[in-house]
């Protein structure tokens, strides 16, 4: 690790001040950013922390019925918060990592970082769910911009993510074994006009919308819908773990998985 | 006392009658304590006045000559006292026993990883620092780092007995099939670890290692020295599996840097040091055939191997080791092909050979008994043979018969189903058995024991690698003094005692227990003329010596210490009978015919391997090995880049060992009543390494029952296990 300054603002616009030095980064939870630090693959010269902002914690729901999240909510505080609320959403994050990445990691941290086996954006993506930031709100549709890649600016700062709540959803991860990272994870969401797919940890582009599913779904929400369709191993990862034919073939197999566990 | 002691002739069973009643039982470990409540002292626990920490600068080719090192620009760092390089540091750890120092390359670069210097500063945090920012520039050369296509390869002259080409040739049924095994590390827990510190001409030095006689000797060749002015302390060790058994970099450079400086100097290594520098099991590539008549005799057995390791080492994978004397054939050959490259070097890995050898012939004698159409466990019972089948020599004591017939009844093996024909759910369901085999050895040991009234102490240079050294060497001594275990110290790990095997090999009980055997043995002798009655006469119990119509307390007749030093080494048992460890193996697998996942759901391994010394720490020991024999079937895969042979599977969560959830509850062991004349006087075997020996061929013959196909590339990975299902 090199040496760093530190920061620990109590409001967002503090934050967004503090970010506007060269080489300034945020700091969440730091289950991503402090190991990265520690291989040294990354070198800011200041870190600025999100946890002490009081405006960016917290679940709750709108006037429009949506769940809005806070950016520097831990993962276990959605899992419990949202439980009755949006249960495949409260899953998803009960699954992620173990009880020390839950209680520190965050939902801006993930959704910021977009790592392609994180689990959180194919439920942004699926639920078609609103990145709100210090200073515009983007849709998930034109938020993910591939591998590592998001479509915020230097300094701009993730303070909530609003999430339409679909009345039937769920989530499949196949978990690698020694991370627990998923492998392949699938995110199933049925709206009154139609279903959302998507698809996490399989595909080098990352998060992706598996259209052709969503388009049977939508039209008979059941697994048999999907049988006969699959997806290309093209454009898919390889590497120790799997295949990129296997992560295709689990992408089909999760995701009746997910229509059978959400109906 | 001194007492030599050559093996070779049977000895008497001793043990069988002494009184005390301790030897065999499930005692538990006296070192327990301390490993739980973290006063057990590991290497890197130390800190001693004035040290300073030294991380390990390795290589970034796989080939070539340092042509410099940019030290100025990291000697300026906070805290770094100095980037050592010297001609005695080592390329990679000693082989086991080697007892000589390992190839020291100067600026050479042998391959992607090595060691290439020390750089040594006050805290941990500046060093690690300096040795990640130093500049190292190289002339690098072109070199091969896969064993497919380096040019440089060598064969050994086949190992036969009888003819096998026209045995083979004749067989009414044949299997001939290729397998591989990808390369594997120890992943031993304890990251290795030396300190080093000085005393004028003479060197200390702590350090995890298995086997500290060689050890000593390899030091000092290392570093142009006298044995003697060298000791080495390894108390305690955390976990080796073969990756401990010879003297490492990291010791070396210990040793050089705390000369040069003048002061006590620490280097552990990290996790990714260790996958790097340390031995790695070799990568094989393996063909096997089998022929047999169409009523299930074997006729021909052919095991050939190709594995791999760099130049200088001497040591091969013995892949074929257990199929050479397993089952009987009218024909036999075993030829072996070793790929020299420059990575990694590679070494023994816990049960060198047997490990990965079993899991394809095992394999493919499941495959004969399908084309047979004959019962796996019938096909195996049918075809053991009466002597070893290469050498002639009768084996010394075989139950292997009985650990199939046994484990089979235990298991429920009669109810097996047909191939392919039990589901549950989305789960297939199979069952699979394989027999373990794994040869037993003596190495020439020495050990003291002194006794003051009822009190007595073991001193030996031999380690407890977590095996459980400190619980038996006290129940022998316990049980052949007539005292309770409790009253027994044993002093291991530290050179200035006499010289045992060292844990490598499943030989260390064996051996090293001897040795202890026979200078308590020395000592009831002693205790017997006190007495006044024959040593044969003599009963020792509870602190209490009986004899002759005599008796009279320990504490009476012992009032001064007495002592006895003995060494045990092989003789002409070792080459009038073949000694071996033999069991049978069965496991359940659940396959998920969607996912390819591949669940272990229970395990039982019978095993007759000699008397059983403590049943405790013989059980952890097999059941452990069953573990590793999970691990290669389903789990553990080391991965290299390609272009330059450099480790990319570096630690724990890219090289995956079995972890709890991969075991199942339903793990059993069970010990035939055995005892081996032939093999000490002890009449013990090796344990350890018999549990992993034929285990994960138990699980890969269950995947082919349960599924009706058959994986020839291991381990069985989910991918793998969902391409031959769609395949
Ligand atoms: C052992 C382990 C297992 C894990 N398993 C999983 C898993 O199964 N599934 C999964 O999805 N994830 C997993 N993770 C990742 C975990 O969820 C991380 O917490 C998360 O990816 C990052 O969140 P963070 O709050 O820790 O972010 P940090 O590490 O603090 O930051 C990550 C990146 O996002 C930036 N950033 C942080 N917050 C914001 C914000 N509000 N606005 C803009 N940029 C921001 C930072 O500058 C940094 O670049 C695992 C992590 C570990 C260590």
């Amino acid at each position: 690790m090199y040496a760093f300054d530190f920061e620990k603002p109590t409001t967002v616009a503090e934050a967004v001040a503090a970010l506007a030095d060269d080489e300034a980064q945020p700091l969440s939870g730091g289950q991503t950013l402090i190991p990265t630090l520690k291989q040294r693959l990354a070198m800011p010269s200041k870190l600025v922390s999100l946890t002490g902002i009081a405006e960016m914690q917290g679940v709750c729901t709108n006037d429009a019925g949506q769940l809005c999240i806070g950016g520097a909510t831990p993962h276990a505080v959605v899992a419990a918060e949202a439980a009755s609320k949006y249960p495949a959403l409260s899953a998803l994050a009960s699954n992620i990592g173990d009880p020390a990445v839950r209680n520190r990691g965050t939902i801006g941290g993930s959704v910021a970082n977009n790592d392609p086996a994180a689990c959180y954006p194919s439920a942004v993506l699926a639920s078609g769910a609103t990145v709100v930031t210090n200073n515009r709100e983007i849709a998930a549709d034109d938020y993910f911009q591939g591998l590592f890649s998001t479509a915020l600016e230097e300094g701009e700062i993730i303070t909530e993510v609003r999430f339409p709540v679909p009345q039937a959803a769920n989530y499949q991860k196949f978990v690698q074994p020694a991370s627990r990272f998923a492998l392949v994870g699938v995110f199933v969401a049925k709206f009154a006009d139609g279903v959302r797919v998507a698809v996490t940890g399989a595909s080098n582009d990352g998060v992706f919308r598996w259209t052709e599913a969503e388009k049977a779904l939508s039209a008979n929400f059941s697994p048999d819908a999907l049988n006969g369709l699959s997806v290309s191993a093209d454009g898919m990862i390889g590497d120790l773990h799997g295949t990129p034919e296997y992560r295709a073939h689990l992408i089909a197999v999760m995701t009746k998985r997910a229509v059978a566990a959400a109906s | 006392m001194k007492d030599h002691f050559t093996m070779d002739s049977p000895q008497p069973r001793l043990l069988d009658e002494t009184k005390q009643g301790v030897i065999g039982t499930p005692m538990d470990r006296p070192d327990g304590p301390r490993k739980v409540s973290g006063t057990a002292d590991y290497t890197a626990d130390h800190a001693p006045d004035g040290m300073a920490h030294g991380v390990l600068v390795r290589a970034t080719i796989a080939r070539g000559r340092i042509t410099g090192m940019d030290r100025d620009t990291v000697l300026g760092i906070d805290g770094v006292i100095d980037v050592i390089t010297d001609p005695r540091m080592i390329r990679n750890p000693a082989q086991g026993m080697a007892g000589s120092a390992p190839v020291q390359t100067g600026d050479e670069v042998h391959y992607h990883g090595q060691p290439i210097a020390l750089v040594v500063a006050e805290t941990f945090e500046a060093a690690r620092d300096a040795a990640q920012r130093l500049t190292v520039h190289y002339h690098a050369e072109a070199a091969a780092v896969s064993p497919e296509t380096t040019p440089d390869t060598e064969t050994d002259d086949p190992v036969t007995a009888g003819d096998f080409d026209s045995s083979w040739s004749a067989a009414e049924v044949q299997i001939d099939r290729a397998y591989t095994t990808p390369s594997q590390a120890a992943a031993a827990m304890e990251p290795h670890a030396a300190i080093a510190d000085w005393q004028g001409d003479h060197v200390t030095l702590r350090s995890a290692l298995q086997m500290v006689r060689f050890n000593k000797a390899e030091l000092a060749d290392t570093l142009g020295i006298d044995p003697s002015k060298v000791r080495i302390l390894a108390p305690f060790v955390g976990g080796g599996f073969g990756s401990k058994l010879g003297l490492g970099p990291e010791a070396a450079a210990a040793a050089i840097a705390a000369q040069k400086l003048g002061r006590p100097v620490r280097v552990v290594m990290t996790r990714q040091t260790v996958f790097d520098t340390v031995l790695r099991r070799s990568e094989t590539a393996q063909r096997v055939r089998l022929g047999a008549t169409k009523d299930g005799r074997i006729t021909a057995i052919s095991h050939d191997d190709r594995v791999s390791n760099i130049d200088g080492e001497g040591f091969a994978e013995p892949v074929s080791q257990a199929s050479q004397f397993l089952y009987g054939a009218d024909g036999l050959s075993f030829t072996q092909t070793v790929a020299r490259i420059a990575a990694t070097p590679a070494g023994s890995v816990r049960a060198p050979g047997e490990a990965v050898g079993m899991l394809a012939f095992e394999a493919a004698i499941d495959e004969l008994a399908d084309a047979l159409g004959m019962d796996p466990l019938e096909l195996r019972l049918k075809n053991l043979p009466e002597k070893h089948p290469i050498d002639g020599r009768p084996y010394s004591a075989r139950r292997l018969a009985d650990c199939l017939t046994e484990g089979a009844a235990r298991f429920g093996w009669a109810d097996r189903w047909q191939a392919g024909t039990r589901r549950e759910g989305d789960w297939l369901i199979g069952i699979g058995m394989a027999s373990a085999a794994r040869s037993n050895m003596l190495v020439k040991s020495s050990a003291r024991v002194r006794l003051t009234g009822d009190q007595a102490i073991v001193e030996t240079d031999m380690t407890d690698i977590g095996t459980g050294t400190y619980a038996i060497l006290a129940q022998i001594t316990a049980e052949m003094l007539g005292l309770p275990a409790a009253n027994v110290t044993v002093r291991l790990g530290d050179s200035d005692l006499p010289g045992a095997s060292g844990s490598g090999g499943s030989f260390g009980a064996n051996s090293a227990g001897s040795a202890v055997f026979l200078a308590a043995r020395k000592l009831r002798a002693e205790i017997a003329e006190r007495l006044g009655c024959d040593a044969e006469g003599l009963t020792l119990q509870n602190g209490q010596a009986r004899g002759d119509n005599r008796e009279a307390a320990l504490t009476e007749l012992v009032s001064e210490e007495i002592l006895a030093e003995a060494t045990i080494q092989k003789g002409k048992t070792a080459k009038s009978h073949f000694s071996s460890g033999f069991g049978a193996h069965f496991a359940e697998v659940a396959v998920n015919e969607w996912t390819g996942e591949i669940r272990v759901r229970r395990m039982l391994g019978v095993m007759s391997m000699g008397r059983i010394l403590n049943e405790k720490t013989a059980r952890s020991q097999a059941l452990g090995g069953m573990i590793w024999g999970i691990g290669a079937a389903l789990t553990e895969e080391m991965q290299s880049d390609p272009r330059d042979g450099h480790i990319v599977t570096r630690d724990l969560a890219n090289y995956h060992v079995p972890a709890h959830a991969d075991v199942p509850g339903d793990m059993q062991v069970v010990f035939l009543e055995e005892r081996d004349d032939w093999a000490n006087p002890i009449q013990t075997k090796g344990i350890g390494e018999l549990g992993i020996s034929g285990a994960g061929a138990a699980v890969i013959n269950a995947i082919s029952h349960a599924t009706s196909k058959r994986a020839y590339d291991y381990p069985v990975l989910p991918d793998r296990m969902v391409a031959l299902l769609e395949g």
